[in-house]
């Protein structure tokens, strides 16, 4: 490595301003990446930048935002495909299943207890653990769908607490039978499964995923929400569901990888067997959230091909 | 890395086939190749840096281009990229294809007789 002197960058007298402004937006960038890259950016944006500026441009703030999720999502790429794909799905399915449950806590507060430790222990990558806390719920889950008192005695139907009520009266689990949950759970289990027997254990996720527990709560779902008519949960939890697979498609397209289109499939099975054991008693708008879910997940699933095949570099 | 675009399609975009075409005279750090690519595009590319450095590893990955050296500069580091025989190949191999194709328009438009001569 040579070390030269150089003419100082014409950035004025807001240039430490500016380069405070700029190592916030780099934050939007891995750890690593900012440790090994992050000083050599700084120089490149100070020296790009006009005299005397002391606020970043909105076109080079997005550029920062972009690249940043654009190297995260390339970073993600370092780990095995399915190893990933697998773990992304499982936890998606685990964070709805825990959201199903959050409004009835006080009612079930084990059970709720349980299945955010399930949540917790697959965000963290021991699947090992995971394993026998989501069994446990599946067991309870499916005693609370067949009206049976095992593990404990729970009266049932169990209601929404007070907080989370929508006058609905909407009891746990109680917009359909057994199949579409224990499709859920096993799907889960069977997922936790292969990831156990697989080594390396899987990464710990980000803790941003917590975020999307509250916005899909407010929806139950494990339901059918759009019969009702639109208003905020619905709302809530379809921002998030397309929020989300509209990253997985963009995901796939700059990384040319499938492992985000892979997690996305994972989480439709259980969305789709709730659709079909309520044959018959969906609206039009259970249909339209259902055929954009499918269709983002098609997408999703064709953009890593499509990129591979038509777009260049 | 392989290059499976349908035959005639641009393999590159028009950002990198400039950032690929700013090293062809030598290595380059970052604000070198915004400046000349700035300039070669007859300052049509500016690349905001987010943009160039993501592009950088992009073909960096693909082999395309690899850091020649590094240096520090007022106690900031400097790579300098330059490019690889692979890229090389297919900066070359862009430029033929879009000569090509200009030429289908340029030689009849300056055709004697033709409507544009």
């Amino acid at each position: 490595m040579t070390v030269t002197m150089d003419a100082p960058a014409a950035t004025g007298a807001g240039g430490g301003v500016l380069e405070r402004r700029y190592r916030r937006l780099l934050r939007g960038y891995p750890r690593d990446y900012r440790t090994e890259h992050g000083d050599e950016i700084i120089s490149t944006l100070l020296e790009t930048a006009e005299p005397g500026r002391t606020v970043p441009s909105a076109r080079e703030s997005l550029a920062l935002l972009s690249g940043g999720l654009r190297t995260r999502v390339v970073s993600a790429t370092r780990r095995p495909v399915w190893i990933d794909a697998v773990h992304l799905g499982v936890l998606a399915v685990s964070l709805t299943q825990l959201a199903t449950l959050v409004p009835y806590a006080t009612s079930v507060p084990l059970w709720t207890g349980l299945s955010a430790l399930a949540v917790l222990l697959v965000m963290c990558g021991r699947v090992r653990l995971a394993l026998p806390v989501t069994a446990l719920i599946a067991t309870k889950i499916g005693a609370v769908t067949l009206g049976r008192p095992w593990l404990d005695a729970t009266l049932l139907p169990v209601y929404r607490d007070p907080l989370w009520d929508d006058g609905r009266g909407a009891a746990l689990y109680g917009g359909g039978g057994p199949v579409a949950p224990m499709t859920g759970y096993a799907l889960v289990i069977l997922g936790l499964l292969v990831l156990a027997v697989r080594a390396p254990r899987p990464p710990a996720r980000s803790w941003l995923w917590w975020a999307a527990v509250p916005a899909l709560a407010a929806a139950d779902p494990a339901g059918l929400d759009f019969s009702h008519g639109p208003g905020a949960p619905a709302a809530a939890r379809i921002t998030v569901e397309l929020g989300l697979l509209c990253l997985a498609a963009w995901a796939g397209r700059v990384t040319r990888d499938p492992r985000w289109a892979t997690a996305a499939g994972i989480h439709l099975v259980p969305v789709c067997a709730v659709y079909a054991e309520n044959l018959g008693a969906h609206g039009v708008q259970d249909l339209a959230h259902l055929a954009a879910l499918i269709l983002l997940t098609a997408l999703a699933a064709v953009a890593p091909h499509h990129a591979r095949r038509h777009t260049p570099l | 890395m392989v290059f499976r675009m349908p035959k005639g399609s641009p393999a590159v975009s028009e950002p990198t086939y400039f950032i690929l075409a700013s090293l062809l005279d030598g290595p380059l750090h970052g604000h070198g190749i915004i400046k000349r690519t700035l300039s070669l595009s007859e300052e049509r590319v500016r690349l905001p840096v987010g943009t160039l450095y993501g592009a950088l590893d992009r073909l960096a990955a693909g082999g395309l281009i690899t850091v020649d050296r590094e240096e520090t500069v007022d106690g900031r580091p400097r790579r300098y990229f330059r490019l690889t025989e692979q890229g090389t190949n297919l900066v070359s191999a862009e430029a033929l294809r879009m000569q090509q194709a200009a030429s289908v328009v340029t030689s009849r438009i300056l055709r004697p007789g033709s409507a544009f001569s």
